[in-house]
C-alpha cells in the first residue's frame, strides 16, 4: 500500500511507504541547514503503526548537509531507542559521507550528561562567599595600592618624572575648560537660588556669602573632582586595562621595569598635583558666575561683591577646599588605575571595570567628603 | 570524476591602490567548487587586502565580484549565509563561551529551537575536534590552536559553501599546525566545501591546497603545485626553491606513495 502524506509540508521533503513491518521514509528535495525547522517537524509528524523496521532511502533527495545528515541521525537513534531497527539506503557516496561523518563524531565522543544543566543556585552560601571575596579583594587592593607607592617613593626614576608632567597635562590643564564652565554655571545657580530665599529679609548681599562659601569649601573641589573621576578615572582604567589585555603590562615587566612605577605612579602623583591646581580654576569660575548674577540681576556690583567677599571670607576657607583635593585625586586615581591593573581576558571585562572605576571613585570621593566635613566642623576648621 | 568546473568566485580587473601605491592592478581570478585554492605571496602583495575586498570588508577602486552568482558590494551584506570566515586572530567574541560563538550565527539567521541550535552548534564543536570542557570556555582560557578550531567551528556553524582561512597555522606549533592541515583536508573531503586559504606555511601549501594562486606583480598566477614551482617569475622561483619549501614538497610526493 503507497501511502502519501500531503498535510502540511509532509509531502515536501519526503514519503512514506508502508510494507507490513516496515516503514519506508523516502527523502526528497533540499535536505539543509536553511529548512532544519520544518524537516524535524516533518520527521517527528510520522506515525508509527506497530512497524519494527524503518528504512530511510535517499530518492528524489537533491541537496544534503551536514544539519540535514544530523536531524536523519537523531531520528533514527529516537528509534532505535524504542527498539525499531534503522537504516539507511540508496544514499549516493556524496550523501552518505555525511551520515557516517556524524556516526563517527557519535561514536567518539560521549555525551557528558547535565552539562547544559542549570546549576543549582545557593542563594546563602553563594552570598556568604562573596562578601569574604569582596573583603580579601579590598585587603588585597590596599596592600597592592601601598606597595605601588612605597615602589615609586623607594626608586624613582627619570621615566617617571617625565610621565607624571605629562599626567599633570593630560588631567590638569587638559581639564581646565570644562571644569571652568560647569563651576561657573554652578555660581549662577548658587547666586539664583540664594538670593529667591534671602530676598524675602532684603539681606540680598548675603547671597555673596552663600556663594563664596559653598564654592571654597566644598562645590569647587568636590565638582573639579567629580568631573576629573569621569574624565581621569575612566581614562587610566581604560588605558591600563588594554595594556593588561595586550600584555604590554607583561611586557614592561619583562624588561625589568616595574609597571607599578612606570603607570600607576606618575598616574597618582600626577593627578595629586593636577587637582589642587584645577581647584583654584574651579574657584574662580565659580566665583565669576556668582557675582555675574549679581551684577546683572541682583543690584549687586562688582566693587560690592568683592568687598563683601574680602570680609567674609578667609585664608582658611580656601584652604579647607584645597586640603581636600590631594586626597580626592588620590581616590580617583588609585581606584582608576586599580580597577584598569584588575583587567583580564575580556574587552566586556574591561568595559565592566571602567565603569566600576568610575561609580566607585565618585563614590569615595562624597564619602571622603562627608567625613571631611564633619572632622572640619568639629576642630573648627 | 568528470570535470565540470563551475566558479564559485570570479573576480575581473580587479584594482586596489591606496595613495600612489597600486596593489593589485587588473587582477583576475577564479576559484572552482570544491577546490582548497592556497594563496601565497610576498609581504604587501596584498593577500589580506585581496581577502577583505572578496568579502566586502574593503572597497576596491575598480573591478568587479562575484561569488556564489551575487555581486560584492562593499558594506553591503554578501552571501553571508554561505560563507564562512577564519580570521587570522580567530576574532571569537571574548565575552561569549566558545558554545555561545558557535551558537551565535546559527540564532542569527534561523528561528531553531533553542536544543537544536545548542545540539548543532554541540556538532560543529566535536567537529573541529574540539570536546564540551572547551565548549564552556571562554576565547581567552583556551591555547591558540584550540582558538583557532573554535574558530573554524564558529565559520562552519551555518553549513557554509565557501570557507576562507586568513593564515590559519600562523602561531601554531609545527604539531598543532599539522593537525590543523589535516582537520582541513578532512572537512574538504567530508563536506561540501571550497576553501580559499591564504598561508605562509609551505607545508600546508603542499600538504593540503588543489592549487595555488602567487600574487606576483600586481597580478595573480594561478597553477596547480606540481606547474607552478616551474613558472620563470623569480619570486616564484625563490618561494619555491627555498631548502624549507623543497622540503615540504618533498614530504608532501611521499606521503601521496604510502
Amino acid at each position: 500500500m503507497t501511502f502519501l502524506l500531503d498535510s502540511d509540508g509532509m509531502s515536501e521533503y519526503l514519503t512514506v511507504e508502508r510494507q507490513g513491518g516496515l516503514l519506508q521514509v523516502n527523502l526528497k528535495d533540499h535536505w539543509i541547514f536553511a529548512n532544519l525547522d520544518t524537516l524535524q517537524e516533518t520527521l517527528d509528524d510520522i506515525e508509527l503503526e506497530a512497524e519494527k523496521r524503518v528504512r530511510f532511502v535517499c530518492g528524489g533527495l537533491r541537496d544534503f548537509d551536514l544539519a540535514g545528515a544530523w536531524v536523519l541521525y537523531e531520528k533514527s537513534m529516537d528509534y532505535e531507542e524504542l527498539d525499531i531497527e534503522t537504516d539507511f539506503d540508496g544514499f549516493k557516496a556524496s550523501h552518505f559521507k555525511f551520515l557516517q561523518h556524524i556516526i563517527d563524531i557519535a561514536a567518539q565522543e560521549e555525551y557528558i550528561p547535565g552539562f547544559f544543566d542549570p546549576k543549582p543556585s545557593h542563594f546563602w552560601r553563594n552570598g556568604i562567599r562573596r562578601i569574604g571575596h569582596n573583603t580579601i579583594e579590598a585587603v588585597d587592593s590596599v596592600g597592592f595600592i601601598a606597595r605601588a607607592v612605597l615602589d615609586g617613593i623607594k626608586r624613582p626614576s627619570r621615566l617617571v618624572v617625565g610621565e607624571t608632567i605629562r599626567q599633570v597635562h593630560a588631567t590638569g590643564a587638559a581639564a581646565i575648560p570644562i571644569v571652568m564652565v560647569v563651576c561657573f554655571l554652578m555660581g549662577i545657580v548658587l547666586a539664583y537660588q540664594s538670593a529667591r530665599q534671602l530676598e524675602q529679609f532684603g539681606a540680598n548681599i548675603f547671597m555673596v556669602d552663600l556663594v563664596a562659601n559653598a564654592i571654597f569649601r566644598e562645590l569647587g573641589v568636590l565638582l573639579a573632582a567629580i568631573m576629573v573621576a569621569g574624565r581621569s578615572g575612566s581614562a587610566f582604567a581604560a588605558a591600563l586595562g588594554t595594556m593588561k589585555l595586550t600584555e604590554e603590562v607583561d611586557a614592561l615587566r619583562v624588561m625589568g621595569l616595574n609597571p607599578n612605577q612606570i603607570l600607576i605612579i606618575p598616574r597618582v602623583f600626577g593627578l595629586m598635583i593636577a587637582l589642587p591646581l584645577l581647584t583654584v580654576f574651579a574657584d574662580i569660575a565659580g566665583l565669576l558666575g556668582g557675582a555675574f548674577i549679581g551684577a546683572t540681576v541682583l543690584d549687586i556690583n562688582w566693587f560690592a561683591f568683592t568687598e563683601r567677599l574680602a570680609s567674609t571670607i578667609d585664608v582658611n576657607d580656601v584652604l579647607v577646599g584645597l586640603s581636600k583635593a590631594p586626597v580626592f585625586a588620590f581616590l580617583i586615581a588609585v581606584t582608576g588605575t586599580l580597577r584598569g591593573m584588575q583587567v583580564k581576558g575580556s574587552a566586556e571585562e574591561l568595559g565592566r571595570l571602567t565603569t566600576i572605576a568610575v561609580v566607585q571613585s565618585i563614590f569615595l570621593i562624597i564619602v571622603a567628603d562627608a567625613i571631611f566635613t564633619v572632622v572640619y566642623a568639629r576642630i573648627g576648621f | 570524476m568528470p570535470e565540470q568546473h563551475e566558479h564559485v568566485i570570479s573576480i575581473h580587473g580587479l584594482v586596489n591602490r591606496f595613495g600612489k601605491q597600486v596593489v593589485h592592478d587588473g587582477l583576475e581570478l577564479d576559484v572552482r567548487r570544491d577546490e582548497i585554492l592556497g594563496v601565497v605571496g610576498g609581504s604587501g602583495t596584498g593577500k589580506s587586502v585581496l581577502l577583505r575586498s572578496i568579502l566586502g570588508l574593503h572597497g576596491p577602486n575598480e573591478g568587479e565580484i562575484e561569488v556564489l552568482g551575487q555581486t560584492i558590494r562593499y558594506h553591503e551584506p554578501g552571501p553571508h549565509k554561505q560563507w564562512g570566515v577564519l580570521f587570522q586572530g580567530g576574532a571569537l567574541l571574548s565575552g561569549l563561551t566558545v558554545q555561545e560563538n558557535v551558537e551565535l550565527p546559527i540564532a542569527l539567521h534561523s528561528n531553531l529551537h533553542m536544543d537544536t541550535r545548542r545540539e548543532l552548534a554541540v556538532l560543529k564543536i566535536f567537529m573541529v575536534g574540539l570536546d564540551l570542557t572547551a565548549a564552556a570556555k571562554y576565547p581567552n582560557e583556551l591555547s591558540g590552536g584550540m582558538r583557532k578550531r573554535a574558530s573554524l567551528a564558529r565559520a562552519l556553524a551555518l553549513e557554509p559553501k565557501i570557507l576562507f582561512l586568513d593564515e590559519p597555522t600562523s602561531g601554531l606549533d609545527p604539531i598543532s599546525a599539522t593537525e590543523f592541515d589535516e582537520l582541513i583536508s578532512y572537512l574538504a573531503a567530508n563536506l561540501d566545501l571550497t576553501i580559499v586559504m591564504i598561508t605562509h606555511d609551505v607545508d600546508s601549501l603542499f600538504g593540503v591546497c588543489d592549487r595555488v594562486a602567487v600574487l606576483v606583480n600586481k597580478g595573480i598566477i594561478v597553477d596547480t603545485l606540481e606547474e607552478i614551482v616551474k613558472h620563470p617569475d623569480p619570486w616564484i622561483q625563490e618561494y619555491f626553491g627555498d631548502p624549507r619549501a623543497v622540503r615540504a614538497r618533498k614530504a608532501a610526493k611521499a606521503k601521496v606513495k604510502i
